[in-house]
C-alpha cells in the first residue's frame, strides 16, 4: 500500500468520500457531454455526408443564389456556365425534404437525365429514369424503409411515381434519398424553370497554375458571367448550406443547454462539499495551506468530476451514434464511427465545465477565516 | 540580547463590530525554546491569544512579532503558519479520509515537492510517536491518544520553531494526558522548540517554565 500522499490523491479521496453524490454528479455531466458528442457528432457526420455528396461526383463548385430569402436560381443559367472556358460540365438540380409516408421523410433530388451526378451511383437493380416521366430511383436504405423495389409505385404528394431503379450512392445523403427527373420535382415544388443549385465540374487546371488559384479564377469567371449568383467551392458549400447550418445550430444549442445543467450539477456538488468541509478547510489553513492551495484543491475536484463525466459522456455519445446509425430514419446520414476530433473537444469542454462550476465554491472556500472554519464543527 | 521568539504588544481583539472584546491590551514576550502555559477561566481569551500567536487571525489593534518581525505586514500569515508553527488541537482535527501517515503529510503538500520525501518524513515522525505499526490506520481506527499523537506528528511535519497546543489533553483520560504531555515536553526540550500550551489543568500548567494567566482579556500581573 503506497504511503505517499499526493495532491491528486487527496482530491481523489475527497471525491470518493461521498461516492453516491460523486456518481450522480458524474452522471449529470456525463449526460450533458453525451448529448454534445451525440448531437455534434451527428451534425458533423451530416456535414461530412454533404461533402461526400460533392466529392463522390467530382463536383468542384456549387452555384447558389446570393440572397438569403430567395434560394432558387434560373435553370437557364446552366447554359451560360457550360460555355465558360474553365467549366467541363454543369448540371442543374433541386433538393428538398418531403414526407413520403407519415413515418418516413427523405431528401428528394431532381436531376437531369444526362447529369454527370449519375456517375457516383451504383445501380443495384433497374436503370436511370427518363426526363419528363413520372419515375423515381430509390437509395437502397430508403427502399428498405419503404419496402419498395424496382417496378413498384411510390406516391409523392398525391402523385404516383414508378420506381425504376434501386441504387447505392457515393454519400449517405444519396443512399437514403429519392432521385427523380428535374422537371417532375420542379412541378411538385412549383419551381418551374428554377433550380436550387448548379453543380460544376471544372476542366483540369493548366500546367503551372496552382489548384487554389485556378479554383479562385473559375469562381470569379462564373460570378462575372452570372451577376447576383455565388460560385462556392464544394468544401465550403458542404459546411455552409442551410441544412448543415441548421443541424450545427440545433446541435450546439441543445448541447449548450445540457452542458449548463451539467455545470449546475457540479457547482451544487462543490458548494455542498465546501460547506460540509468547512472545518477541514479551517484545519488546512491552520496547517499553513494558502488560499491559493485551497482554491486549487476545490477546483481540481471540480475538474476531476468534469473529466470523469467527460469520459462517461463520450461513451454515452458513442452509444447514441450507434443507435442513430441503426435507425432507418437516420442511418442514411450518420455513421456509427465516433469522429476522433470530437474526443479532445468533449474532454476539453468537460474540464472547462468543471473549472466554471468549481470557481465560486473554490473562491468561497478560500475566503473562509481559519478561526471561524475551525469553530464550524 | 537575543530578540524573543514571540512578542505581543498592546494586543486588542474584538468581534462583532467591537461588541465582544476577547483581548484587551495584552503585552507578552516569549523566549525561544521556552515552555509557557496560558491559563485562565473559560472565555477569558486564552484560545484567542493562541490564535493570534499562531497567525490564525489578525489583531484588531496592536501587533504580534515573531523574531522581531511583525506578523501580517512583514511576514505573510500563511507562510508563517506553514513554516514556523505547528498546531495541536483538543479535537485532534485529523482528516477522516486519510490514513495516519497521509495525515502527517498534509502540511508538507506544497512545501516538499517530492512525495517520497514527504512519506519518509511522515514515517520517521510516526516512529518517534511510537505509531510505526499504526501508520496505515484511519483516524476512526485509532484510539484518542493515538489520534493526538498523529496530530503531534503532523504538527512537527515542517520542522516548526513554535508548537501551539490548545487544550491538547482535553479529550483524553489521565493516562493518555500524561503520555501526551511527556511527548510534548520531550520534543520541546530535545528540539529547543518554543512550546505554548493553553490549558485549564493545573498539572499541565505547573509543569511549564512559566504560566501566563489571562482573565477578562488581560494578562494578570
Amino acid at each position: 500500500m503506497t504511503a505517499q500522499l499526493s495532491f491528486i490523491g487527496f482530491v481523489r479521496k475527497n471525491l470518493w468520500r461521498r461516492r453516491l453524490r460523486t456518481l450522480l454528479t458524474l452522471c449529470g455531466i456525463g449526460m450533458a457531454i453525451g448529448a454534445f458528442v451525440g448531437l455534434v457528432g451527428f451534425s458533423n457526420a451530416f456535414e461530412q455526408s454533404w461533402l461526400r455528396l460533392y466529392t463522390s461526383s467530382g463536383t468542384d463548385i456549387a452555384i447558389i443564389q446570393q440572397t438569403f430569402l430567395n434560394t432558387s436560381l434560373p435553370e437557364s443559367a446552366t447554359a451560360k456556365v457550360t460555355a465558360l472556358p474553365t467549366v467541363a460540365q454543369a448540371t442543374p438540380m433541386i433538393y428538398n425534404v418531403m414526407d413520403l409516408t407519415p413515418e418516413v421523410n427523405a431528401l428528394v433530388y431532381g436531376w437531369k437525365a444526362d447529369s454527370y451526378e449519375f456517375e457516383s451511383l451504383q445501380f443495384l437493380s433497374g436503370g436511370p429514369f427518363h426526363d419528363g416521366q413520372p419515375e423515381v430511383m430509390l437509395g437502397e436504405l430508403l427502399s428498405g424503409s419503404l419496402h419498395k423495389k424496382t417496378g413498384d409505385t411510390l406516391e409523392i404528394q398525391g402523385s404516383p411515381f414508378k420506381v425504376v431503379a434501386i441504387y447505392h450512392g457515393g454519400s449517405a445523403l444519396e443512399t437514403g434519398a429519392v432521385i427523380m427527373p428535374l422537371d417532375q420535382l420542379q412541378q411538385l415544388s412549383s419551381l418551374q424553370g428554377k433550380v436550387s443549385t448548379i453543380h460544376v465540374r471544372l476542366r483540369p487546371a493548366p500546367a503551372g497554375e496552382a489548384p487554389d488559384e485556378y479554383l479562385k479564377r473559375a469562381q470569379a469567371q462564373i460570378e462575372a458571367a452570372l451577376p447576383g449568383l455565388r460560385a462556392v467551392p464544394a468544401a465550403e458549400r458542404a459546411g455552409n448550406n442551410q441544412f448543415v447550418r441548421l443541424a450545427h445550430a440545433s446541435a450546439w444549442g441543445t448541447s449548450s443547454i445540457a452542458l449548463l445543467i451539467g455545470i449546475l450539477g457540479i457547482a451544487n456538488t462543490m458548494a455542498m462539499s465546501v460547506f460540509e468541509r468547512t472545518g477541514e478547510i479551517g484545519i488546512l489553513r491552520a496547517l499553513g495551506w494558502k488560499r491559493g492551495q485551497i482554491m486549487i484543491l476545490i477546483q481540481l475536484e471540480a475538474c476531476v468530476l468534469g473529466l470523469g463525466g467527460g469520459f462517461l459522456g463520450i461513451a454515452v455519445g458513442w452509444g447514441a451514434l450507434q443507435l442513430l446509425a441503426a435507425m432507418p430514419q437516420t442511418a442514411g446520414i450518420v455513421s456509427a464511427t465516433l469522429p476522433l476530433p470530437l474526443v479532445p473537444e468533449a474532454l476539453g469542454i468537460s474540464i472547462l465545465a468543471g473549472l466554471i462550476a468549481g470557481a465560486l465554491p473554490a473562491w468561497r472556500g478560500a475566503q473562509l477565516s481559519p478561526v471561524e472554519a475551525l469553530r464550524h464543527d | 540580547m537575543t530578540s524573543p521568539a514571540l512578542e505581543v504588544r498592546s494586543l486588542f481583539k474584538s468581534y462583532d463590530e467591537g461588541r465582544i472584546e476577547a483581548l484587551r491590551g495584552v503585552d507578552l514576550s516569549i523566549a525561544g525554546g521556552e515552555y509557557v502555559a496560558i491559563t485562565g477561566p473559560s472565555g477569558s481569551g486564552k484560545s484567542t491569544l493562541l490564535h493570534m500567536l499562531g497567525g490564525l487571525d489578525s489583531p484588531t489593534t496592536g501587533e504580534v512579532r515573531f523574531r522581531n518581525v511583525s506578523l501580517g505586514s512583514a511576514i505573510d500569515l500563511d507562510t508563517y503558519r506553514s513554516r514556523n508553527v505547528g498546531f495541536i488541537f483538543q479535537a485532534f482535527h485529523l482528516m477522516p479520509t486519510l490514513r495516519a501517515i497521509e495525515n502527517v503529510q498534509v502540511p508538507m503538500l506544497g512545501l516538499k515537492p517530492c512525495s517520497f520525501d514527504r512519506a519518509a518524513r511522515a514515517r520517521d515522525l510516526l516512529k518517534e510517536m511510537g505509531l510505526e505499526n499504526r501508520k496505515e490506520q484511519y483516524p476512526n481506527q485509532l484510539s484518542a491518544g493515538e489520534r493526538q499523537r498523529v496530530a503531534i506528528a503532523r504538527a512537527l511535519a515542517n520542522n516548526p520553531d513554535i508548537l501551539l497546543a490548545d487544550e491538547p489533553t482535553g479529550n483524553l483520560d489521565s493516562v493518555n494526558s500524561a503520555k501526551i504531555m511527556e511527548i510534548l515536553i520531550g520534543i520541546q526540550q530535545k528540539r529547543g522548540m518554543t512550546l505554548i500550551v493553553v490549558t485549564h489543568e493545573d498539572v499541565i500548567a505547573h509543569a511549564a517554565a512559566r504560566q501566563v494567566r489571562i482573565r477578562d482579556g488581560k494578562v494578570e500581573a
